[in-house]
């Protein structure tokens, strides 16, 4: 018999299930009709959480706060509050209209004001000239500078001024200090001191009540010693509402005015929807290269285990199905 | 679009029933394995994917590994009984019609040649479909035919 008769011979005697295997089979099928397809698998789960994971992780990236200046508008003003420390801060706004924290005046309070001021200047010559602009608002509202440090590099500079100001110019003075460059941050801190002025009237009455006293009578070595005592209290006392007074006349203000960061100047200037694409692509690349170092041995471990298991499998297999 | 598990069991039971006969060459085993299969077939049905082959083809893959653990456990019932006494040899019928002379000759072939002449002749498997059923390459697996079918016909010559 030739190999195309016996192929021919062997196609011919098809085989055809039994009645009861096929019986045993339609139950089988009926039992899957019966029962509704599993929707919930975890292929589809991770089909479906593991973008929306990426999708959240990258919101929460990239919509974080930035170390960037942000443009904040609106009107804070601060109101003393009687015997408080009240403190505004503003970081790195950029308050283009001049200075908005400073203080509402209140000429009935006594009050210590502190201010600090941050500027980006364009240019180190407009760094220079600021200082001096600085120092001569500064002079025309009657106040004067108590510091000032100025040091330049070839393409950037920067200066600290500290100035006394009048409280009562404050305001105006701090306008216009705020027109010498770009707002980057702001802080302003008032302190009322006006419950400690009157503590300190009251305890002078009081000395000087009892000075009254000691000198109604007979003096004595001891009510000599004891009016020396009080007449030293009082003048102490007026010393330090002198002090405490002067102090709250003038209000201290602190101006930083700096060029740009040389390493960010050319590239914040001009931000585009995807500027944080390179950066993104930049650790994708470390990550790849983390990935592919330390994957490497192991995918390799992983794919010669695979075809040693696999040639185990098949020997076994062979030897299996060799017998007749 | 996917078929439902009824209409592929329908459709493919002969066939697995035959390949199962004539791997096994035991049709009172093949008929166990059988319902084995379309069982486990129908708890793996999720994973069956149209777009990767065709359902015959999958339900094949799936009767060869009922059959394979049959082997296994086959082998280690004789190994025990070898022990005891001498084995059961029960009585080979791969197909009605078959001449006497072939169906001896089927005896003398291997489970694993069966299986390749059972998907490759008689359920008329392409030589890739039938490659991918045994985990094979097309080349093994028509190479592995070829000895089977000549082993047959020196059979069948000797018997003559």
């Amino acid at each position: 018999m030739s190999q195309r008769d016996l192929v021919a011979e062997l196609r011919a005697a098809r085989t055809a299930a039994p009645t009861e295997v096929r019986e045993r089979v339609r139950r089988v099928a009926a039992a899957d009709e019966s029962r509704r397809t599993r929707r919930f698998t975890w292929r589809r789960a991770l089909v479906v959480a593991l973008p929306a994971a990426a999708a959240v992780a990258a919101a929460v990236v990239f919509t974080r706060p930035t170390s960037q200046p942000s443009a904040v508008h609106g009107e804070v003003a601060v109101t003393p509050q009687a015997a408080d420390r009240s403190r505004a801060t503003l970081p790195k706004s950029a308050l283009g209209g001049g200075a908005r924290l400073a203080p509402l005046s209140a000429p009935s309070r006594v009050q210590q004001v502190e201010a600090t001021l941050a500027l980006r200047v364009p240019t180190p010559d407009g760094v220079s000239s600021a200082m001096q602009r600085a120092l001569r608002i500064a002079r025309s509202y009657g106040g004067y500078p108590v510091y000032v440090d100025a040091g330049s590099r070839p393409k950037s500079a920067s200066a600290d001024l500290t100035l006394k100001i009048p409280r009562a110019n404050l305001r105006e003075a701090m306008a216009r200090l705020s027109t010498l460059g770009t707002i980057t941050s702001e802080h302003l801190d008032v302190r009322d001191v006006t419950a400690g002025i009157n503590e300190t009237d009251r305890r002078i009455a009081r000395s000087q009540r009892e000075l009254a006293a000691l000198r109604a009578q007979e003096q004595t070595p001891t009510v000599k010693r004891r009016v020396a005592q009080v007449t030293a209290t009082v003048v102490r006392l007026q010393r330090q509402k002198a002090t405490t007074l002067r102090n709250a006349h003038f209000a201290t203000v602190s101006v930083h005015l700096a060029t740009p960061a040389r390493a960010t100047a050319p590239h914040t200037a001009h931000h585009g929807p995807l500027h944080r694409l390179g950066t993104a692509l930049m650790w994708l690349g470390i990550g790849a290269v983390y990935v592919i170092v330390l994957g490497t041995p192991i995918v390799l471990v992983a794919l010669l285990g695979w075809l040693a298991a696999r040639t185990i499998r098949r020997r076994r297999e062979d030897a299996l199905l060799g017998q007749p | 679009m996917k078929m439902t598990f009824a209409q592929a069991a329908e459709a493919h039971l002969d066939d697995v029933y035959g390949y199962l006969a004539w791997f096994t060459g035991d049709r009172a085993a093949a008929d166990d394995l059988a319902g084995e299969t379309f069982e486990r077939a129908l708890r793996l049905w999720h994973r069956f994917d149209p777009g990767r082959g065709s359902a015959r083809t999958w339900l094949c893959q799936v009767a060869r590994t009922v059959a394979l653990d049959h082997f296994r456990s086959e082998r280690r019932r004789t190994r025990r009984e070898q022990l005891a006494a001498v084995p059961e040899r029960f009585e080979e019928r791969f197909a009605e019609g078959l001449a006497p002379d072939l169906q001896a000759a089927l005896g003398v072939l291997t489970a694993g040649e069966r299986e390749v002449v059972a998907l490759r002749v008689v359920l008329d498997l392409d030589a890739s479909t039938a490659a991918s059923v045994l985990g094979i390459s097309a080349t093994n697996c028509t190479s592995r035919l070829n000895r089977a079918l000549k082993k047959l016909e020196e059979a069948l010559d000797v018997a003559a």
